[in-house]
This record gives C-alpha cells, structure tokens and sequence, in this order.
C-alpha cells in the first residue's frame, strides 16, 4: 500500500511548533507507520492552498486563525492542534483537538512563585491579536488564579514588538516594572515576552530575582542564549501534543470517529534557573551587588567594580557580605564562575579551554587550581562523576 | 490494635537528608514517606487511611506487602503438578492480591536490623488456599540517596505459587489530590491487554498504543487516547514486561516525576512484570483526615510476577516456588527531586 500523504501545517520557526512535529515524528518512527510527510520547506503553513492538497490526512496548527476556515471544506481527516479554552464553545466543532493546557502552565509558574515565598504576583502578556488566543487565555487563567487565591495580581499587556516601536516600548515596560510594588513575580506568557522582561530590568537598575522574580514559558534555547541571566521557564508537552496528533490521526486513517476526541496536555517540567530563584535578603546593598555579579561575574570583575556598582565603599560592602552571604564579595564572585563553568561542564559540549576564558579565569590552568581547591578533583572527574549521577 | 486485642507497632526509617518512612507490622505496611521537595520541603507522598482498622476494612491495599499472590489469577484456580487447587475468589470470580487475609492484613514480626528493619512472616499451609508453609522475610531500608530497598526472601515445604509486591500508591504532590499531571516513563516494549476482570489476554508490542511510555508523557491526557484497553479498564491497570534479564541485578523499570513539587521517583526491580495502576478505582477510600480520596488520587507502580502467570503454558513454572529453593525479590523505589 502506497504510503498515506500528510501535511503538516505549522509555523516551524518556533520551539513549540517544532516539538510538536518531533513528537509526530517519534510517533512515526516507533510504529514504523509510513506517511509520506508534507511540509512548505520554509517550515512555514499555507492555509489558504490547502484546499488543493491531494493528501489523505492533515495536522494543523489550529492556533492560526485561518485553519478552522480553510480545512472546512477539506474532506479527509484533519486533527487540530493548539491552545486549550476555558469555554468549551471556543473548540472546533467536530475535529479532533490536541491542545496545550493554558490554564495549567499558568498554574504552574505560579505555584513556583508561591513556593519561593512570593506573596504579590504579576503577569506580562501580549496585545491581543488573531493568531494569540492563547496569551487571552492565559491571562485569563492567571486573573482565575488570583481571584480564587485572594492575592495580589497585575496584568500587563504591553506593546507589540515591532522593531519601529521598539524603543518606546522598552520604556514603558521599564516605567512599568519600576512602579510595581516590590518582591513581585511576574509570569511571562512566553519566554520571548520573558526576555524583555529581563533585558527592561537591566535598563531599570531591578535585581532579578531579589526585586522581581521571573517565569517564562516555553522553556526556549534561543531566549535562554540571549540572556545573562538563566531564565526560569515552564517546559509545554509539545512533542507529546505531537505524538497524540499523530496518533489519533493513524486511528482516523485506520476509519475510527475521532470528531469528539479532545486532549488536553499539561506541562511536563519546569526548568528553574536564577531568575526565580527569590530569597529574601535584608540589605539592599548585597541585593544589588549580587544583581551584578550574576550579569558580570565572568567578565574578570573585582571587588571594587562591584562596590562602585553599588554606590558604597568596599569596607561596608564586605560587612553587609559577611552579615547576609557569611561571605566575602570575592568568594561570591568566585562562587558565580565555579557555578557557571560546572553547568557548562556538565550541559554542554563547550571545551575545558573555552569554559575557562567564558567563566572568566584567567587560563585553563588556573581554573584547575581552583577546582582542586573547592572540589578536591579536576573539571574532567567534575564532569564524570556528575555524568554518573545524571545516567543511573 | 488488632481487633483480637494484639497491640501494633509504628517503626520509622530515617536518613540524612532529612527523609522518613514509617512501617506498621499489620501487613508490613507503608503508612507514610515524608520525602523533600524542590524546596528541600518534607511532605506526604503515599495515600493512607487513619487507623487499623480502615486497613483491615478497605479493599484497596494500600501500602501493604501482597502474598501469596500479587494480582489476579483467572477463576480462583491453578494446576500444580498435576493437581488442580482452588484459592480464594475475592474479585469478582477471580484470586487477587492474596485473597480474604492476605499478607497485608496479617501481623507480621518486625526487629530492628542495622539500620534498616526484618519483617517475618510465616503463611501456614492452605493459606488463602494455596499449599504449602511459606515463611517470608522482608528486609526494608532507607538510604541516603532516598532509596527504599525491599529485599524479599521466602522458603517453602511444599510447591506453591509465589509473587510478593509492595502495594504503595503514591501522589509526588502533597499539594494537589491528583496524579494526572505525573509524567510517567516505562522502559518497556510490551505489555499485556486484558479483559473486563483484568486478566491478561494477550502480550503486545506498546507501539503505536496509550501505553507506550517509553518517553516520558503525562498520565492524564494519554487517558484521553481513543483506547478500547484504556476504556475497558477506565484507565492503566495493566501488565507491563519491562526490558532486561529478570532476576539478576535490578534494573530501573520506570520513573515518574511531578513537576510543580519536582519530585522524581524511579522504581527499580528484579522481577518479570509491572502492573500500573493509574488508581480510576480509589475513588471513596478513606483518606488519612477521614475523608473520601477521589479518583486518581494515587498511582500503584507494583514489581511482581505476570498476573495469571500460573495459568500460561510454558512460563507458569517460573511462578512456581519448591522446596529447597529459595525465593529472592529486590525492588527500590527512591524518591529524589529533579
């Protein structure tokens, strides 16, 4: 039997849409089911040709607006993938739906923020527009959380990005964040929302997390690169959103009615890194040092940058240090670039060489040295011992 | 105590980090494991009932030792070396998890040993129906790593069927009564499709089906997987045949982990098969407070033989304990955060 054609219709150029189609294509590649794929090699979907297809199945991103319009016509199976709503009138009628639980990455972020002792909460979404449903139901998840829980809650749409615009945005976003009231935790509705979070607080002057603690969502590589602080950031079940797609699609293929089959997929993880990671601290002279050595702290920063930083001489600094840290500034430091160079030993495929100069130690020789001294081993057992762990 | 008048006792396990399992002797039960958070937090990840006699009255076996016979066997009835037995039917007309008195229900003796606890047992010949005199020693213990080790071994002075389990239903989240958004994994091709009583029909490959979790994925949306198996059972109580030589040196059969409390519990086990139970049925149990649990309250991950094993040509035998030989089990559950 020749192979069934399928076409999937995504906007590829983004992390969600791709690990939906890895898991459609994990599905494929564990059932040995043949389908003869079809996507535009942009990686970007044509709703509007789709009428001409002459294909046997589809799997559609029904977060575009146009999918529920140009498939209705289209008579073989369609399975919709997308966000969930909180009104069951929002779904197709009819179609097999796939969706991203909204209300629980949501939830997520925010019973993070709750369990690092936050007791105000804010959410960053996005303007609304026809292909951002879900960032409305987002929100519209967070607004239900606050009012249930009786806590504090700000919602900020901000501006769209547009690189015209851009800079007048960033001001406001800044002016924002600067008139909240303070610890706050705000929860991005992506992680590229997220990012501008963290970039508005570095214009600001805000420590992140001490002042603001942030969660994004998507758990996305790209807004992490752009970052020097690591972003905090809820992982969606995508590829598992594909693999369900693709399976109810075969079901479909196979002549099973799937019209009433709806599957809503919660979040798989949360990815916690330093932007969430609030602990409150008393002396707002660590609390703005310790912002800044979390951005420089690999660039070969001494003590007396950090206390220029701040705005006080580096006797007092060093007393507010022991007080708060029962550390030196110097030690902090240190501690920031051991803590750097052992994530990149352990994550990446970066060389010993080049996490060296990245991590700011002046030669490969000296980070051994240090090494020896703070763990009694090298950065090469460092890495083994910890591959160890990571593998039983 | 013991509606007879015989007094319980509570032993608790502890380890460095912090960690705490508290073990009864009615039924070698574990009434509770306080394990750390995300957060370094302590708290509750297995159901339980209030007292001893919720444990006695309920049907779900909750954190008990199972024996004779974990799970089901069809009709109540074996063939054992040319003799047909008869054991009790206490699921519909099927044997399960021991029958009327199992091993959970029983006192069991309990002495402290290293740093772990013996747990003995001695089931008496016709036990639940099964022949035989089975004595059973159990050795538990708490590592620092958060590792609970069940170390099983039995004798017997006659044939009989033997599979033992430990029953814990677990929820990785102390803040949230339910476990669908666990994100399980199993590291198994195949597992056994069942009829309407739970008893395997036939062994299948897992691709292509709701119950291939050979990557991780939530429980609860593959319950919305358009399944008859899934349908039939109203969600996960199956069989799985984890990879690996069985009966040699334990292998990790699942994890699962929770991500809001970022609980992680890995299962590693000697044994041929792993029943999941994704705990449809719990609904009504009688929580710790006295109130009801609800549906997927808890998951039941339970190392044991094949349901109905004794019944299947060719591998029955392989269920089948002699005298002479000695029964040996290893299962961990450790619990640890991602």
């Amino acid at each position: 039997m020749a192979p069934h054609r399928i076409a999937l219709l995504f906007n590829a150029n983004k992390v969600y849409d791709r690990q939906v189609i890895a898991g459609i294509g994990h599905y494929l590649n564990s059932t040995r089911v043949e389908w003869d794929l079809f996507l535009e090699e942009d990686f970007r979907s044509r709703m509007r040709d789709i009428h001409q297809f002459k294909g046997d199945g589809v799997i559609a991103d029904f977060d575009d607006p146009e999918a529920e319009d140009a498939l209705r016509e289209l008579h073989i199976p369609v399975v919709a993938v997308g966000g969930s709503y909180e009104d069951p009138a929002d779904y197709p009628v009819g179609v097999p739906y796939i969706a991203t639980d909204n209300a629980r990455l949501v939830r997520l972020a925010y019973d993070h923020l709750i369990e690092q002792g936050l007791s105000r909460f804010a959410l960053y979404g996005v303007p609304s527009a026809a292909g951002n449903r879900w960032a409305r139901e987002r929100e519209h998840a967070f607004q239900r959380i606050i009012a249930a829980e009786k806590v504090e809650g700000i919602v900020y749409e901000g501006s769209p990005t547009s690189a015209g615009g851009w800079g007048e945005a960033v001001e406001h976003l800044v002016e924002w964040l600067s008139g909240l009231p303070k610890p706050i935790g705000i929860i991005a509705v992506t992680d590229a929302r997220a990012r501008q979070l963290l970039q508005a607080c570095v214009i600001g002057g805000i420590a992140v997390p001490e002042q603001i603690a942030i969660v994004g969502i998507d758990n996305d590589p790209m807004a992490q690169l752009l970052n020097r602080i690591p972003l905090t950031s809820v992982i969606q079940g995508a590829e598992e959103m594909g693999r369900t797609a693709a399976h109810v699609l075969h079901q479909m293929l196979r002549g099973m009615d799937c019209s009433t089959t709806r599957v809503i997929v919660p979040p798989v993880g949360i990815n916690v890194q330093v932007s969430s990671r609030f602990q409150p601290m008393r002396s707002p002279h660590v609390m703005r040092a310790s912002h800044y050595i979390r951005q420089y702290g690999c660039l070969g920063i001494k003590t007396e940058q950090v206390a220029d930083y701040v705005g006080v001489s580096r006797t007092v600094l060093e007393e507010h240090f022991k007080r708060e840290l029962k550390q030196t500034v110097h030690q902090a430091i240190l501690k920031h670039k051991l803590d750097t160079a052992c994530d990149l030993i352990v994550n990446g495929d970066t060389t010993l060489a080049d996490i060296a100069i990245r991590c700011g130690f002046t030669s490969l020789q000296y980070m051994y040295a240090v090494f020896r001294r703070e763990y009694d081993c090298t950065p090469r057992q460092y890495l083994e011992t910890h591959r160890k762990t990571a593998a039983t | 105590m013991l509606p007879d008048g015989r007094p319980l006792h509570r032993w608790t396990l502890r380890n460095a980090r912090g960690a705490r399992v508290d073990i009864s002797d009615l039924g070698a039960t574990l009434l509770s494991w306080q394990a750390p958070d995300r957060q370094g937090q302590l708290g509750e990840v297995l159901l339980g009932h209030p007292d001893a006699a919720h444990y006695l009255a309920a049907n779900a076996f909750m954190g008990g030792i199972v024996g004779r016979w974990a799970n089901r066997i069809r009709g109540g009835r074996f063939e054992l070396d040319g003799i047909e037995h008869r054991i009790d039917r206490n699921d519909g007309n099927n044997h399960l998890h021991g029958g009327h008195d199992g091993f959970h229900a029983r006192a069991w003796d309990v002495d402290p040993d290293g740093d772990g606890l013996l747990l003995n047992l001695v089931s008496p010949e016709g036990d639940g129906g099964f022949p035989g005199e089975v004595r059973v020693q159990l050795r538990v213990s708490l590592d620092d790593d958060g590792a609970l080790e069940l170390r099983y071994e039995a004798t017997t002075d006659a044939p009989t069927p033997l599979s033992l389990t430990a029953h814990p239903y677990f929820n990785l989240n102390d803040r949230r009564p339910d476990i669908r958004d666990h994100v399980i994994r199993i590291d198994a091709e195949e597992f056994f499709a069942a009829n309407a009583e739970a008893i395997p029909t036939d062994r299948q490959h897992v691709s292509g089906t709701a119950f291939d979790f050979r990557e991780p994925a939530p429980i609860g949306s593959r319950l919305h997987w358009p399944d008859p198996q899934l349908r039939l059972a109203g969600g996960f109580d199956h069989c799985y045949v984890p990879r690996g030589a069985v009966g040699n040196a334990p292998r990790v059969v699942a994890v699962v982990s929770e991500p809001s409390s970022g609980r992680r519990l890995t299962v590693e086990t000697d044994r041929a098969g792993l029943q999941f139970y994704s705990g449809q049925k719990l609904g009504g149990q009688v929580n710790r407070d006295g109130h009801p649990y609800s549906a997927f309250a808890g998951f039941a991950l339970e190392a044991e033989a094949f349901p109905n094993q004794v019944n299947m040509p060719g591998i029955a035998e392989a269920a089948i304990l002699r005298p002479g030989a000695t029964y040996r089990q290893l299962t961990r559950y450790r619990l640890d955060t991602l």
